[in-house]
């Protein structure tokens, strides 16, 4: 197995306090994990300190042969001004930055690049509306759209399916097993079990601590689920009190 | 003689001519900051930066004297050192850019006053230090000039990023590593603007020509290329007729020009057809998809 | 009975001495005044020489109108004997300073008994009220209110027959408040009055050569009325053209206007306002920049308006050289 990611006893968090604990696994390269755990589990945190947003307390993450450029994040909340002037394209095109960068043309090829991407989130037509004017779903399927044109080997998503309708739901994760299909390594936190198990072949159960990791079928299991209640509950106090095995 | 009405005031007289000049040439250069300003909701920085600049105008003139050229210098260093402080603030804390530069302009006010008052004889710096459009000699308009020229070749060069900067900064930070740099640049193009602007043309002028404009440009475009011409117009045809009605019907000349820049937000505000009030309020034509 | 008349001389010399003792200390130690601005300040020496110990708030450079006093001038107000003001709502500040102060010494205005010279109705100190370059004074609400200029045109001090009468109220009351002193003072006063009817003498036999049409001049502080008035010239301003804040393009055109019809020579600029708008002007007129005139203060120690005979001195001269070229 090729690792495309290795958590080597990752301790992640912030203000000295520790969100993700003494992290020991590895990603496989072309993997779809989900990360699945109680609420304050570290999942976020997790994605964060992949995509390099805070840098880790303890321990290190190995990209493997990835580097920055080819990791794409989709946070959980959006930050982007849904006030601004933009249209749909104008916000998928965002997605060519790795090829094109702050100068460079958008030339005819990349415009089919960008149709394509519309249409393979269902937003055809809406090319020119003002993002002000979609809804949370249309919303998400331009953001989707604009991960596909970032074209990356590793893609980060953070619970990417909160408040959105069940056919924008079912049409990403259409999207996300193209990806999968075409080979790059999916990394996504989810908290509905059922989708998991129906979409995600991997699983990696996170509560602070390593719980499981593994195929789905064998980590999802209920032992291991109220065993990462137990950890969590377990672990109000401060880390180092977290140490006690929970069995 | 309409024409005449139009022409004749620029024909005649060279100080009108100036002020044209002098006028289009903020509303080429400082217009567009203020789009961007305006976009990331940072329209009061104007009236912070004017009192923020005073200690560096007093430190020069503790220097130099009654000197415009060394006072002018020392609000630009002052100006600078406040804008990257709160930049830099609303980087590394909780503390967004808002607050952070009401924090520091503060500050540098206090410390402005504090100044002038060791120097024993009151002179009115503040006085000094702000030009207006129909007192422009040949240095300020040079200034003024320079600092458009290369507010446009910046913000032509910086565009994307600071599109991408304003809208979704988040995403900017996963894919660059230019956001601080470009977020510093933008301050500074704000503060060269401003504080050029005030020595010109007058703080009323200055703030006023960088926001109304673009805020009358909200209601009428939807992409920001366009918000940029259209503030730009708007700013270039409030100046024209500002200074006409200066002319021909004695008004004192900032007030004129940004009141006839007012009178154009108001307009926009009401027939805008991108969220103007009488489009919200009229039933929509098409049904979308 | 010698001894009993030795006695009583020592002691009468000793009680004489007691008395006159203290007053002669008094009579040495000099007496704190406080003159509002540097042109005053400079005549209370004069009077006053090694008597007075004298404290100008407004110093050289300073701009009258828009001074804010500060503690330390409220200390200085509080010890003077005597206070020595302009008058004419030059110093608008002032009330307040006084009350704060707690004064209680003499007061005197040396714009008393004077001719004054009205602000005519759009005339007056639109320098001043230009609220677009004041924008950012809080006093600027403060400054509407006690207004720097009531009726009258307080700069009567380029008078020099006013200075007279400056002068002589400074001395009654310098007189009053120190009366061991007083011949000290009107001798002093009597010299000092000498000197400014010469000068008045010169500036008359300067003034007397320039041709009649060459007797026009543009400043853009409106405080030479006096001069004008006693000397025959004629002061305008552009901003005093326009009747309320900032400058218009049309009054600039009309004094542009003006300035090329009657071919005025000269403009001048003054050490305390905005040279740009002047310059302006000048250029578009071909009139010459006249150099600098100092209306409302004195200069500083090393420059040309040092003191008040100076400056009236160097006023006469700059304004007959341009307008004589």
């Amino acid at each position: 197995m090729i690792a495309a990611l290795a958590f080597k006893n990752l301790t992640l968090g912030y203000d000295r306090q520790a969100a993700v604990l003494d992290l020991k696994t590895e990603i496989a390269e072309g993997s779809l994990t989900a990360i699945i755990g109680p609420n304050g589990a570290g999942k976020s945190t997790l994605l964060k300190g992949v995509v390099g947003a805070i840098a880790p307390i303890k321990g290190q993450i190995l990209l493997g042969a990835l580097s920055r450029e080819d990791v794409a994040y989709l946070p959980q909340q959006s930050e982007i001004d849904r006030t601004f002037p933009l249209t749909v394209t104008d916000l998928v095109a965002m997605g060519l930055w790795r090829e094109i960068g702050p100068f460079g043309r958008i030339r005819r090829d990349h415009r089919a690049q960008i149709d394509t991407a519309i249409s393979a989130v269902g937003l055809t037509g809406l090319e020119r509306r003002l993002i002000g004017t979609l809804s949370g779903g249309q919303v998400q399927r331009a953001l989707f759209a604009r991960l596909l044109l970032q074209d990356a080997r590793l893609v980060l998503l953070d619970e990417p399916f909160n408040s959105i309708d069940a056919r924008t739901m079912a049409d990403l994760l259409n999207v996300i097993q193209r990806w999968h299909g075409e080979g790059r390594t999916i990394l996504t936190v989810l908290h509905d079990t059922e989708t998991v198990r129906t979409h995600f072949p991997h699983t990696l159960m996170l509560a602070r601590q390593l719980v499981a990791h593994g195929p789905t079928a064998q980590v999802l299991t209920a032992e291991n689920q109220f065993r990462a209640r137990q950890m969590c509950e377990a672990c109000e106090g401060p880390p180092h009190r977290c140490g006690r095995s929970v069995a | 003689m309409i024409w005449d009405a139009l022409l004749q005031p620029f024909a005649d007289y060279g100080f009108m001519r100036r002020a044209i000049l002098g006028s289009f040439a903020i509303s080429v250069g400082a217009t567009p900051v203020g789009v961007f300003l305006m976009l990331r909701r940072m329209s009061l920085t104007g009236d912070a930066m004017a009192h923020a600049i005073l200690p560096g105008a007093a430190i020069g003139y503790l220097i130099a004297g009654l000197s415009l050229g060394a006072m002018t210098i020392g609000g630009l260093i002052a100006g600078m050192a406040v804008a990257l402080l709160s930049g830099l603030v609303s980087r590394i804390t909780a503390l967004r850019e808002d607050a952070s530069l009401a924090a520091f302009y503060l500050i540098s006010l206090a410390l402005g006053v504090l100044i002038v008052s060791t120097r024993g004889s009151n002179v009115d710096l503040m006085h000094l230090l702000f030009g207006t459009v129909l007192a422009l000699d040949d240095a300020a308009l040079i200034l003024l000039c320079s600092i458009t020229s290369l507010s446009v070749l910046v913000l032509a060069a910086l565009f994307r990023l600071l599109v991408l900067e304003c809208a979704d900064p988040q995403f900017l930070r996963s894919v660059s590593g230019l956001s601080a740099f470009a977020h510093f640049i933008f301050l500074m193009l704000v503060v060269l603007n401003l504080v050029g602007g005030f020595h010109a043309l007058g703080t009323l002028m200055a703030v006023g020509i960088m926001i109304l404009p673009a805020a009358a440009a909200r209601f009428w475009a939807t992409s920001v290329g366009s918000l940029v011409l259209v503030a730009v117009a708007v700013a270039m045809f409030s100046s024209l007729i500002g200074l006409l009605l200066s002319f021909h019907y004695s008004l004192p000349s900032g007030p004129a020009i940004i009141l006839v820049a007012g009178v154009a937000y108001g307009i926009s505000l009401l027939f805008g057809p991108s969220g103007g009030l009488i489009a919200q309020a009229m039933p929509r034509r098409h049904s979308e998809v | 009975m010698k001894t009993k008349r030795m006695l009583l001389k020592s002691a009468a010399v000793i009680l004489a001495l007691t008395v006159a003792g203290p007053a002669a200390a008094q009579a040495n130690k000099p007496i704190p005044v406080v003159a509002t601005f540097s042109i005053l300040g400079d005549m209370v020496e004069r009077i006053g020489g090694e008597h007075v110990a004298v404290a100008t708030l407004v110093g050289p450079d300073g701009d009258t109108h828009v001074y804010q006093p500060t503690p330390a001038d409220a200390r200085a107000v509080n010890k003077a004997k005597v206070l020595v003001v302009n008058g004419l709502e030059f110093e608008g500040w002032l009330d307040r300073l006084i009350d704060a102060s707690n004064f209680n010494g003499m007061r005197v205005k040396a714009t008393d008994g004077i001719e004054p010279i009205a602000f005519e109705e759009g005339d007056g100190h639109a320098k001043h009220d230009d609220d677009e370059k004041h924008k950012d004074h809080e006093k600027q609400d403060e400054h509407a209110k006690d207004d720097d200029h009531g009726a009258f045109d307080p700069h009567a001090w380029h008078s020099l027959s006013n200075a007279v009468v400056y002068v002589d109220n400074i001395t009654a009351t310098l007189s009053k408040a120190d009366p061991s002193n007083a011949a000290t003072y009107y001798m002093n006063r009597a010299a000092y009055v000498a000197e400014i009817e010469a000068l008045d003498a010169d500036i008359r036999a300067i003034v007397a050569k320039l041709p009649a049409d060459r007797r026009t001049v543009v400043t853009s502080h409106d405080a030479f009325q006096y001069f004008g008035r006693d000397y025959g010239l004629t002061f305008l301003a552009p901003q005093g053209l326009s009747t309320e804040f900032a400058v218009s393009a049309k009054a600039i055109a009309n004094l542009i206007e003006q300035i090329r019809e009657q071919k005025i020579p000269a403009v001048f600029i003054e050490n305390i306002s905005d040279p740009r708008l002047l310059k302006q002007i000048a250029n578009e007129t071909r009139a010459a920049i006249g150099g600098t005139l100092y209306p409302g203060a004195l200069s500083a120690p090393n420059g040309p308006a040092r003191t008040y005979l100076r400056m009236m001195r160097h006023n006469a001269t700059a304004l007959a050289r341009a307008l004589g070229s």
